[in-house]
This record gives structure tokens, sequence and C-alpha cells, in this order.
């Protein structure tokens, strides 16, 4: 079953001469457990497409259907309670709350379904553990590293068990060893958790623990692959993939 | 809700500095509110405290409408009512001392500043309340030069039993030999000294007349003691009422007018911080954009984010309105305990503590948490529609002044067109509306004229930093958030407006007042009394010590003030009677209607009467009214034949009559006021020399020269205005909270914009420039329309007050709009340092890395 389509999916931002396509006509299927990159160079709609796809903003043609629902159907009360229970978002920058602990981060969305707190923070603790996260469970956001405060954003992200992950450069901001391992985190999430994720990433080597990439230039999909394992070796370890 | 409310906590604690300083624009306003609302009723409160307690002793007190004397025999007449058990007539007088009178030593505050004389018969007296003494006897019917005194006044006077007791009478000083000792004196009120009542008519100079009645009833029953109160008001007809008149009615008006002005004061200091509290949330949602934009992103809904906002509000607001209350209560007991000395001094009034009523606690809470949550509500519904997307995204580029000249902009035009026309037209209520048109319109046309005011002061900033980069710098950003601009900058406007305002007020006052006070005591010399603002307090000196002064050698002149206290269609109005020629000579009334020369002739020639400006707005009195005074004997007709004040009196409700009126119809012909002046060309040392001889037995009069007492009064004027204005600096204290704010803001946001000028080589010092440069943009948009609105205001008020009776003028403030031009940029400067120091200190490698 798939778990995202989108048909003719189209973003214009302006009008007339000015107007810029960000996204033109995107046709994509994302299956159930399916770990999907996307990639290409600045402003080829990469993010634009995630936004869409999470009902972060609204297309100007074209339909998105998540869990089978189409988004543009709902009304944005609706939409919120998607958001909090379908998806689940990682971010470049964290964006955590800053006043809250890495155990209150995580349980948010619980905490906003309106699910006990304790019941909600006892989950958190789980997947915050499962993260290696366990000796920072009473750490403001201010007291983590980078790649601590990431986990935190996917913890959040997973923590309403949500059948889609939706990862913006989450790596953005790490550092090498700290993205490979939030990369192998994100890969274990599929595997042994069978979440479907949307990655967008300019990273080859992150975006080498996906099953497929999906290659966007100037607002449509241009290519898509599969790699080998062996390709997929080499990516991880700084190879400079070819495009087919 | 719960979680709501601990987010809402959590992101208070996280900002301490900030959320300290917002909440501290509630506190300010609260305070003023309920400091101000419990200090004029406690000082009214003490004002009537001593009738009250007196009252308390007997069932009913009688006595005439305006506290004037009235024939003895109008004792038979309440004996006679059916009900009346027993009933006594007294005369009663306060005497107020002057200072050091008994224990003549200056660094010991005195005791007893005064004291009431009560002359009544024994045996009818001792019919209606007890009076045990302790020592000696009690009066006795016929005694000569005796009176009995309570022990607290006999330790402060330091006299005993058999010892004479030496008090200022209206035809010198005397001695009264103590008979009796009564037991200490714990009610409020003065200390007595009690007399035969032929004794006081004759110390007094009141023959034949009594000014009290207590009366006691036969029943303890609610219905039947009403029954006989209305039995004794229709027997003696509608110029008594039972119940004290306390001296110096007259200036409760005054007060009440006071305590109406210091509400409003309240109110708008209130009304500025709601204003910085919305300013303050608008500056934490634009710092909050992706917080928010993230919650919404996770799955808080609208309802969610509005609550949150709304939450820290009322956190806010509660505890703003709980401290508030706590410290206008301080301030209250503070500014009393201030007073105390000078109403004691010349109000004779014992001032208590604050008064506070549950309706005034609960209106406090309701006004200061009530304009807090008001406050948020827009920011709320502003932060419920933040988009995930909008948070996600940095705001860039230049916003034209086509999308900021919308609806609200041409509405604030045709505010500010409305308000001119009005501002010609003259009339009061349309001023009063243009006055609130023209401000709001500022507020509005505010956003759209920021940019080209900002260009204009960075040219102008460009000279003072000398390098055109920073003022381009600081022009951009603030153009860049005209919204926010605006509103701090309307802040700064309204603190200013406030300023030049009350400027306008003072300047006008000061003027008018100065010249009345040149003109009132411009004589070489004064016997004054121990208090010039309630005469009826002040024992006076009968018509023989003015003959006295005027034998004096060099004397030219004496002028003499009597006083009589009666009412005016219900107002409580003193009365003093001049003789106009010789008062003319040394003092002299500023006219604001009718002419003066026949103003004097109508008064001296028939029954004229020359009302001052708050009496003529109190009770609605214009030039030829025909009006009823309540006199002793009965109601008299007197026609207005001008309106006018002098100095000493332009506060209170006052009248002036000629002094044959004033005993004609009031049987008053005590002075209680004298104003001198010497011959040309006299020894004025050699005349004070002689008036001292001749006053030395009246010590209840203290002998001024008139350049001494001018400066005295001058000082005091000048004190008060001079807190007058440091309070109107208070009131603009929040306004640089919110600039803080803002400025605070804007380096955070650029944090990054920041470090990459660090980066290509912008100096530490430029850096702060760049927000010292917003800073002081801000205040010149501030100021420049706070001076318009302002002066606008100004006028308004002074035209208000000059409704209300006060004698004044517009004057253009000058030196206000200077101080305000001054302080407005100063406050900008001031708001900037925080700021400004820490965009400097900004770290640059972690600055490029913010977005």
């Amino acid at each position: 079953m798939n778990i995202v389509e989108t048909e003719f999916l189209t973003k214009r931002y302006g009008q007339g001469e000015t107007a810029v396509i960000a996204l033109d006509r995107i046709n994509l299927k994302i299956a159930a457990g399916e770990f999907v990159a996307v990639m290409g160079p600045s402003g080829c709609g990469k993010s634009t497409l995630l936004h869409l796809i999470g009902g972060l903003d609204r297309p100007t043609s074209g339909q998105v259907s998540l869990a089978g629902q189409d988004l543009a159907t709902l009304k944005d009360d609706a939409l919120t309670e998607l958001r909090r229970r379908e998806i689940g978002f990682v971010f470049q920058f964290y964006n955590l709350i800053p006043v809250l602990t890495a155990l209150e981060n995580a349980a948010l969305p619980l905490v906003l379904d309106g699910v006990k707190t304790e019941e909600a923070q006892a989950k958190a603790k789980t997947w915050l553990e499962r993260l290696d996260l366990s000796d920072r469970l009473d750490h403001r956001p201010d007291q983590l590293s980078g790649g601590q405060q990431q986990r935190v954003a996917i913890a959040r992200a997973l923590i309403s068990d949500p059948a889609l992950i939706l990862a913006d450069e989450p790596t953005g901001n790490l550092d090498s060893r700290a993205a490979d391992e939030l990369a192998g985190s994100l890969r274990q999430i599929v595997d042994e958790w069978n979440r479907a994720i949307l990655l967008v990433t300019h990273d080859p080597r992150i975006s080498a623990y996906a099953d497929r990439i999906i290659f966007l230039k100037d607002g449509t999909i241009v290519d898509e692959t599969r790699l080998s394992e062996q390709e997929r070796s080499a990516a991880r370890s700084g190879e400079i993939l070819e495009v087919r | 809700m719960n979680y709501t409310f601990r987010l809402a906590l959590r992101y208070l604690a996280g900002r301490k500095l900030r959320t300290f300083l917002t909440t501290l624009a509630i506190v300010f306003g609260v305070l003023l509110i309920f400091g101000m609302n419990t200090l004029i009723p406690a000082f009214v409160s003490s004002f009537q405290a001593s009738a009250m307690a007196i009252a308390s002793e007997v069932d009913a007190t009688i006595s005439s409408k305006t506290g004037e004397s009235f024939p003895a025999a109008t004792l038979d007449r309440v004996l006679a009512v059916d009900g009346v058990r027993a009933a006594s007539a007294s005369l009663e007088r306060p005497i107020n001392l002057p200072q050091d009178y008994f224990d003549k030593d200056p660094q010991t505050p005195d005791r007893v500043t005064a004291v009431t004389l009560v002359g009544a018969e024994p045996d009818s007296l001792r019919s209606v309340s007890p009076y045990l003494v302790t020592e000696g006897r009690f009066i006795e019917s016929g005694d000569k030069d005796a009176a009995v005194i309570t022990e607290s006044l006999a330790e402060a006077a330091g006299v005993g039993l058999g010892q004479a007791l030496t008090l200022p009478t209206t035809s010198g000083e005397v001695n009264l030999a103590v008979v009796g000792i009564l037991p200490q004196r714990l009610m409020p009120g003065n200390e007595e000294v009690l007399v035969s009542l032929s004794e006081a008519q004759q110390l007094l100079g009141m023959p034949g007349v009594i000014n009290t009645i207590d009366a006691n009833f036969d029943s303890v029953d609610k219905a039947r003691r009403a029954e006989i109160e209305a039995n004794i008001k229709s027997a003696l007809g509608s110029s008594y009422t039972i119940g004290v008149l306390q001296p110096g009615a007259e200036i409760l008006t005054n007060i009440k007018t006071g305590q109406l002005i210091l509400t409003l004061l309240g109110s708008l200091g209130l009304l500025m911080g709601g204003f910085i509290i919305f300013n303050t949330f608008r500056t934490v949602i634009a710092e909050r954009r992706r917080d928010i934009g993230m919650l919404r992103a996770v799955g808080a809904s609208r309802r969610m984010v509005a609550s949150l906002i709304l939450m820290e509000g009322l956190v806010q607001g509660v505890l703003g309105t709980a401290a508030g209350l706590l410290l206008g209560y301080v301030f209250a007991r503070l500014v009393l305990a201030l007073i105390a000395p000078i109403g004691q001094q010349y109000l004779n009034v014992r001032v208590g503590s604050p008064s506070i009523t549950p309706g005034l606690v609960l209106i406090s809470i309701g006004m200061g948490v009530g304009i807090t949550v008001l406050a948020g509500l827009l920011p709320a519904r502003s932060a419920s529609r933040i988009t995930p997307m909008e948070a996600l995204r940095p705001s860039v580029g230049a916003v034209s002044i086509q999308q900021l000249a919308g609806f609200g902009f041409w509405s604030g035009v045709a505010m500010i067109a409305v308000a001119l026309i009005a501002l010609l037209s003259g009339s009061s209520a349309l001023l009063a509306l243009g006055a609130i048109l023209f401000t709001i319109g500022l507020i509005l046309v505010t956003p759209a004229l920021v940019s080209p005011i900002a260009r204009l002061f960075g040219g102008l900033l460009a000279l003072v930093f000398a390098r055109r980069g920073t003022a381009q710098l600081a022009e951009g950003n603030l153009s860049r958030q005209p919204g926010r601009a605006a509103i701090t900058a309307s802040t700064t406007m309204i603190a200013l407006a406030v300023l030049v305002m009350a400027s306008s007020i003072l300047s006008s006052l000061a003027i008018s007042f100065n010249t009345m006070l040149q003109k009132s005591l411009s004589s070489d010399f004064l016997l004054v009394p121990p208090s010039v603002i309630t005469w009826g307090t002040n024992l006076g000196a009968d018509p023989g010590l003015a003959d006295q002064l005027r034998a004096v050698d060099g004397v030219e002149v004496v002028s003499t003030l009597r006083f009589a206290s009666t009412q005016i269609d219900g107002v409580a109005v003193g009365l003093l009677g001049i003789e106009p020629e010789a008062y003319t000579q040394t003092s002299g009334l500023t006219f604001s209607a009718g002419d003066p020369q026949s103003a004097y002739q109508a008064m001296e020639s028939g029954r004229g009467l020359v009302v001052n400006g708050i009496l003529g707005s109190t009770a609605g009195l214009a030039l030829g009214d025909q009006v009823t005074l309540l006199t002793p004997t009965g109601e008299v007709q007197y026609t207005i034949v001008g309106i006018a004040s002098d100095f000493l009196n332009a506060k209170t409700t006052t009248g002036y009559i000629s002094q044959a009126n004033i005993e004609k119809d009031f049987d008053r012909n005590e002075d209680v006021f004298f104003q001198i002046n010497a011959q040309g060309g006299a020894d004025l040392a050699a005349v004070e020399a002689g008036l001292k001889q001749v006053i030395r037995p009246y010590p209840q009069f203290k002998l001024v020269s008139g350049a001494e007492f001018l400066e005295q009064n001058s000082g005091l004027f000048d004190a008060a205005f001079a807190g007058m204005y440091a309070m109107m600096v208070f009131l603009a204290i929040p306004s640089l909270i919110a600039m803080l704010n803002t400025l605070a803001i804007g380096v955070l946001e650029r944090r990054r914009e920041i470090g990459v000028l660090r980066a290509v080589g912008a100096t530490r010092r430029q850096v702060s420039a760049v927000v010292l440069g917003e800073a002081l943009i801000l205040a010149a948009i501030g100021v420049a329309f706070g001076l318009l609105s302002g002066l606008y205001l100004g006028f308004l008020a002074t035209s208000a007050l000059e409704g209300l009776g006060f004698p004044l003028e517009y004057t253009f403030p000058a030196s206000g709009v200077i101080a305000g031009i001054a302080v407005g940029l100063i406050f900008g400067a001031l708001a900037a340092l925080i700021p400004a120091r820490h965009a400097a200190r900004l770290d640059i490698v972690k600055a490029l890395a913010f977005e």
C-alpha cells in the first residue's frame, strides 16, 4: 500500500512574468516502510515537495494523498490532527522548544493529542533510550550537542507511531560522524519499525542509506534510482556517485 | 489547558528579565490607580472623623447647614420636640494654635496643634454626655476665667489643677484657671477646653449665640429615632441639619477633583502598561516564530497556540496586579506619612491609614488583569495564524509603501483631518473627541511613515556617526519591520504626548498662578493665622486689632479678611469679607469675568458677590446670576458681579462680599487675615517693630514680611510642580521598557546578519552604532509624533481645566517641548545600551551559523 501519492503536484510562487515554478506536475508514490531520498541542486524544489506532502503548505494544483486521504479536502484542524498522528517531522535546525527538556520535547506530539503527560513521557523515554539518550532525558536543548538534539527530534517524530517521517536536511548541521549515526538511526527506523521515510538531502553519503533516490531539477523529477549494495557501500564511504 | 499553563510558565521563566520588565508596566499602572484611590479617601475620611466622633456620643447633633452660629433660643424648640429626652446647647470653635505655642520648643514636634473651645451650660451638657472629673470640679454656670481640660491636654500644655491655661482669643490672650481635669482623650479630634457658655460667648465675641445642640432621644428603636429626627427637622426648618459640619468642608470639592485627576493619571498609566504588554507580545511572537511554527507542524492547534500567549499574559497580569496592589498600599502609606504633618498643621486633620474598600480592590484587579489579557488578544490571534511554513522562512526584503498605505493608514489620515477641524471649532466636546482621534490617527499612519521618516532621520544620524553605512543599516532594519517599529514608536509617542500635555498644563498654570501670586501677596507685611487653607479653624481678632495696627507710625493702609461659611445650591462655600478700597491697595482679585471696578462698587453698594472660578464651575454660576446664600438667620439673595480669584483661595470654593454684608448677614466682624502697607519712604524696620508690639497679645497671628511670604509660597508652588513633573516622567518609564524589548528582539533576529557584518570587517563599535542608530530613529519618530499629539492634548486639557474653574490661559510649553525631545532621545539611547552591547559581543562563528 502507498503511504504517499502525488498526482501532477505543482507549486507556483508569484504571478505573471515574475512567477517561479517550484514544483512542476510531480507524480510520486512512496510505499509503506520505504526509505526515499530526494536530491538535487539548491532551489530545485526538494523542500517544497516535502512541505506539500507534510501538509505544511498548499499546492497550486495537483493532488497529495497521505494514507489514502486527499490533503486538499482537509480543513486546518483536520490537517493539524493528521500531522500530529500520521507524520513525524525532522528539520535541519532541530526546532526543539528551548524551555522544555529532551523528554518533554519528545513527548510533545502525544501531549498535544491529549494523552496524559506521564503516559506520553513514558513512551518518549522508550524512544530516547532506543536512540542512546537515556542519560540526557532532563537536559534542555542548549545542554545537548547537535547530534543529540537531532535524535531528540527523531524521537519526537516517532512517538505518535506515524506512518511517515519527513526529514528535511536532518544532517545539514552535523559533523560527518554524527551525520552517519543519524542516517543509521533513520535506516533502523525503516528496517525495525517499518516506517516510511522521505528524506531531503544534498549529501550523497546520506542518500545512500535510502532504498530509492529521486533526483529533482527545476521542479521536475529528472531521474530515479535504486542503489545496489556495492554502490551503497561506496557512497557511504565517500566515493562520488555517478548519476545515471 | 494544564499543559499550556505549564508551557507558559516555562517561557516566562526562560526570559526572566523580559518577563520582569513587562510585568513592571502593569505594576506601575495598578500602583497608581490603587494607591491614589486609597490615599484621597483616607484624607477625606480623616477630615470628617472628628465630627463623627463627636456625633457618635449623642443621638443627634444639630447645627446650622452652613456651620455658622444661631440664636441660643433654638434650644427650647428642640426640647419641645416629642421624643427628645435631653438636649444641650453649646458654642464650639476650633482654635488653631501657633507652632510651639505650649512647649516653646521648635526641636520637639507639637502634640497639640489645635483645641476646641466648648462653651455650654454645665447641667444640660451633663444631661447628654457623661463628663467624669478625676480632679477638681466640673464647670459651673456663670464661671469666669475658668476651664476644665483633659489630662492629656494638661500634660501637653504643662499645666495642672489650679494653674492657668493661656489661650488666644479674639480680644487677645487670656488665662483660664484649670478648675477640673477630665480623663485622657482617646477619640480622634481636638482636645477640648470646657468653659461656661457665657464665657465662650465673651471670649469668641459671639454674644447670645450657639452653634451646636446635642440631643438624646427617649427610644433606641431605629424607626422611632428616625421619626424623632424628622420631627426635629420639621420644628427647626431647612436652615438646620442633623450632623456636624466640619470646618473646611469647602475644600472637599477640591480634594474630590484632585482624586479624579489622580485616578485619570492612574488609568493612563495602566493603558500605557497595556500598550507595552501588547508591544512585548508582538515582539515575543516574532522571536518565537520558529517555535510556534514547529508547534503547529507537530500538531498544536491554533487554539492551543493562542491559549499559550493568553496564558502568559494572564500570569503576568496576575503577578503584576498583585505586586501593584501591595506596592500601591505601601506607596499610599508613605505619602500619607509625608503629608501627615501638613494635614495636621494646616488642615487640623490627623490622617490615618490608606482607605481600602473591597470595591476598589476588585476594580484594580479587574483593570490590571483585564488590560493585560486584552493586550494579549490580538497578538494571540496573530500567533495562532502563524503557519508552519512562515516559521521556516526568514523575513527578507523591503515592504512596499503601497502595501502599508492600506485601510489603516487612510483611516488614520481621516481621523487626523477630523481632529484638526475639531481644533478649529473651539467646542470643548469636539476638542476632546479630536484629541482621541488625533492620537489614534497618528498611531495608524505611523507604519507607512516609518520608512520615509527613518530616511530623514538617518541622514541626520549619518552626520553624528560620520559613516553613512551604519545609519543606512539602521534605517533599513526599521523599514523591514515597519509594523514593529511603529508600535514601539507609538509607545514612545504616548509617553511623550503625556509629558508635553502635562507641560502645557503646568506651564499655563504656573504663569497664571504666578501672576495671581504677585498680585495677591504684594503687601509689605502680613499677619498670617496658622492655616490659610481652612479659615474656619482659625481664631481671628476683633476689629480693635485692625484699628491698633492703623495707628502704628508709618502704616498707610491695613486690609483685613473676615470669614463665614455658607452654601449655594448645596455647595459648601467659604465666604470672605473684604473692604474693596483697602483690599485693592494691598492685594487684589484676578478677574476672568466682569469689570473689577463695577464689581467692587456693587459689593459696597448692595449685595454683590464675586465668586472664584472653582465655585463658578461647581455650582454652575455665571455673571449676573441671582443666588441664595444660607445665613444663620435664613436665606439672602445676592447677585454675581464678577468671577475672580486670589492666590490663597483659588483652589477652594470661595466667594467674596463686603465686610458690611458679612457683618449684617452672618454676624461676623472677626478679622482672620491682615495685609499692611507702609507709607512711602517709611522705615520698614521701625514699622515692623511697631506692628510686633501691637500683636503681642495675639499669638494666633504671625507677622511676616511680604517678600518672605511671597518667597515661601513660590517655593511651595515650585515644589508641587516639580512633584507633578516627576510623576509624568514616571509615567514615561514604560515606554523605555517597550523600546528595550523591541531592540533586543531586533538583535536576536539579525544575529546572522550581525555575524556577517563582523566577518566582513565591521568593528564592535560600528555594530553597536547600528543598534543605537535604530533606537534613536525610533525615539525620533516617537518624539515627533508625541510632540504633535501632546500639544493638541495640552490645549484640550488646559481648556477643560479652564472650564472647571481653574484660572489659567493656555501657554505654549516651550520648555516642555525641549525637555520632551531631550527625554525621548535620552530614553532611546538608554534603551539601546543593553541590546547594543549584546550585539557587539556576539561570537562571529556562532552568529554565522545561526538561522
